[in-house]
């Protein structure tokens, strides 16, 4: 958790490439839930979020 | 007897074996229909319950190549059948019009598929050979988009493509699907190649460049022959691709260009759908995947995975 | 025999051909044979998708292209976005991503996990098996219309064979309740085997030396296969889900085969619903900004499919 932590604080790729996969995972979700419409309105902020995260993170230097 | 994984004893075996081989015959099952029931005549093929003995018809493929009109019985006596097609539409109190659409549906897959098989494999391999050798700025970047065009939804895809074919006028043109499933294919051809480029070890051309041939002749004289087997994988997924492609085909084509997929399913009878013909249509259209899945057996694995799982 | 062929080269080339590509620079070779493939995938997808971008904030109709384009700003996806109509083909479409993938992963692991039990000529009946997701959806998925005929198809026969329950009693591809299932059906008969090919070569990767190591250990052979097999197959069934998940999400030909996303709207999957505001309704403006939400999503998913690739190249 703390190296996890730390990644973040140093811009690693893998920990926020991780965030951003799970950012993507939630868009998902709130994308295709059947309880909230809400959620469904606002699941395409997240997945874009996600998404723009990911391929701006994805180039990061690689933690060694 | 104690369980082990690494060594199976010969009862774990017989199980997982029996086991495995009911599962392949329930889901060779439909496959078997669709054979089947091309060679049903239609009072078999909707016969309750489904006939698995029948008396072997060619009627479905003699509805599937012919168009066929309606006569009088006074026209059908003086006309008695020449050939042995013409006397099974006869006897449904019908003549023989002409040939169908499907010759004409079925030589376009054969043309599209082709024709966007050669030029995505050619693209492919110039482009994995380069990835695979050269040090490309933003490489990782390019392959992912690269890989990335073909996981777009073709219905998203098709909605700007449609628009661009319908200013060019490419629309229901051969060129047009072949440019298209070229771009669509060149991704699935690009990832394998530079899998399959990357385990030719580089001495080879190294060994070639002191020999005094160009960077060009020891790509042509070394590599391509090295990846010939590759090659040939590569290219039969891009043509069952092509082959099997729906989604594009039918919304960007609806006569001249026409594949056979959008095709079968309208193959129409008396009363809705003919399902020997439709069936005789399918088993003409399947077989040759069916025979090139066979063959591309020990390459299956890289290929739906991109390249990445060799196995 | 090497120094012959190529002075026969060097005597075909013309000179000037042979030295412009004698003198080519490594980097130009390179920009040569890459520069094709991207500008043909530039053209066929970057510049469409900036178009679609460009028409998602637009009132456009493709049905009408002399009539005056207004711009009308974010309110296309306004309007996607709080209906409840899309919100339900997303609903349905997850209710069809959700079982498929669980039917496929839960089939095909069980059937990789026997094939790997090495039995006789277990490579011939891989290779059946696999048969079916090499076909074309579209014309399988409409000869699977015949096989749901209430009164003279084969699976219902079957069913009747099998449970009792009367062949005529029921329709899978009619009836708003069975529909849904229909679908996942052919859809896990068809793609079962990809599952299964991936969980296969994930077995394979495990060294057997693991193993054997445990049995020393003594270690019963459920918990060899919870704590040995399933976190080693685990990156290639990630692999496996994410692909299936894409594939299925954007799902189109064998559906609208299939059942049309009728009865109802019961199996509206996205795609299908997509097609229909983009090429009968012809509303353009709106479909491409519904085009632009399915491009996010998958685009996402995509690059965590990709970084799950690279882990499973690592092995």
């Amino acid at each position: 958790m703390t190296r996890f932590l730390s990644g973040l604080a140093r811009l690693r790729r893998g920990p926020w490439e991780m965030v951003a996969s799970i950012a993507i995972g939630l868009g998902v979700v709130m994308l295709m839930q059947p309880f909230f419409l809400a959620a469904f309105t606002w699941s395409f902020l997240v997945l874009l979020t996600g998404t723009v995260l990911f391929i701006v993170v994805s180039h990061f230097p690689e933690d060694r | 007897m104690s369980f082990s994984i690494t060594d199976p004893s010969p009862r774990q075996k017989a199980v997982a074996g029996a086991l495995v081989i009911a599962y392949a015959l329930i889901t060779m099952l439909p496959l078997i229909w669709i054979v089947s029931t091309g060679f049903k005549s239609s009072a078999d093929s909707i016969a309750y319950p489904p006939k698995i003995a029948f008396e072997p018809s060619l009627e479905g493929y003699v509805n599937l190549f012919t168009a066929q009109t309606r006569q009088t019985p006074e026209y059908l006596a003086e006309n008695p059948p020449q050939t042995w097609y013409e006397e099974i539409v006869h006897e449904k109190g019908m003549v023989i019009a002409g040939p169908s659409r499907f010759g004409e549906r079925f030589l376009n897959s054969v043309i599209i598929g082709f024709g966007s098989t050669f030029l995505s494999v050619f693209l492919g391999t110039l482009a994995a050979y380069a990835f695979s050798r050269y040090r490309i700025p933003l490489k990782d970047d390019l392959l992912f988009f690269i890989l990335s065009t073909r996981m777009m939804p073709p219905i998203a895809v098709a909605i700007p493509i449609f628009l661009m074919f319908r200013n060019l006028g490419l629309s229901d043109t051969h060129l047009g699907m072949i440019l298209l499933y070229t771009a669509v294919n060149l991704s699935l051809s690009v990832w394998l190649l530079k899998g399959f480029i990357d385990e030719i070890p580089r001495e080879y051309e190294e060994a070639a460049l002191i020999d005094g041939y160009t960077r060009f002749q020891a790509f042509r004289k070394v590599v391509l022959p090295q990846a010939a087997t590759g090659i040939a994988a590569t290219a039969i997924f891009c043509l069952i691709f092509s082959w099997n492609e729906y989604a594009f085909a039918v919304l960007l084509t609806s006569g001249t260009a026409q594949t056979a997929p959008p095709f079968i399913p309208t193959i129409i009878g008396v009363g809705g759908q003919d399902w020997p013909a439709v069936a005789a249509g399918a088993t003409l259209f399947l077989l040759p995947v069916m025979v090139f899945t066979i063959l591309l057996r020990k390459h299956l694995l890289r290929g739906i995975t991109f390249g990445a799982v060799r196995k | 025999m090497t120094d012959t062929a190529m002075g026969r080269v060097a005597e075909a080339t013309p000179p000037g051909v042979a030295r412009r590509i004698r003198g080519l620079s490594d980097r130009a070779i390179a920009w040569i044979f890459v520069a094709p493939t991207i500008f043909l995938l530039l053209a066929v997808n970057i510049f469409p998708l900036i178009w679609t971008i460009r028409l998602s904030f637009t009132n456009f109709r493709a049905n009408r292209p002399n009539a005056e384009v207004e711009s009308v700003g974010l309110r296309n996806y306004q309007r996607i976005l709080t209906d409840a109509d899309v919100w339900a083909t997303m609903q349905a479409t997850a209710h069809f991503l959700f079982w498929t993938l669980f039917f496929q992963v839960l089939l095909g692991f069980a059937l990789a996990w026997l094939i790997n039990r090495k039995f006789r000529h277990s490579d011939l009946w891989t290779t059946i098996i696999v048969l079916p997701m090499m076909l074309s959806p579209a014309v399988v998925g409409n000869f699977w219309t015949f096989l749901y005929q209430p009164q003279i198809g084969l699976f219902n026969y079957a069913v009747e064979f099998l449970t009792g329950v009367p062949a005529t009693s029921f329709s899978m591809i009619g009836e708003v309740s069975l529909a849904p299932w229909a679908i996942v059906i052919v859809d896990t008969w068809m793609w079962t085997p990809f599952v299964m090919l991936i969980c296969l070569a994930g077995l394979r990767s495990i060294p057997e030396s693991i193993y054997e190591a445990a049995e020393c250990d003594r270690a019963s052979p459920w918990r060899q296969f919870w704590t040995i097999t399933v976190p080693m197959v685990l990156p290639f069934l990630m692999l496996a889900v994410l692909f299936r998940g894409i594939e299925n999400f954007k799902m189109f030909d064998l559906v609208v085969q299939l059942t049309g996303g009728g009865p109802g709207n019961t199996t509206t999957l996205t795609s299908i619903d997509l097609k229909r505001e983009a090429f009968e309704k012809w509303r353009t403006g709106y479909s491409s900004a519904y085009a632009i939400v399915l491009f996010v999503t998958v685009f996402g998913l995509a690059s965590i499919y990709v970084k799950a690739l690279n882990k499973v190249k690592e092995r």
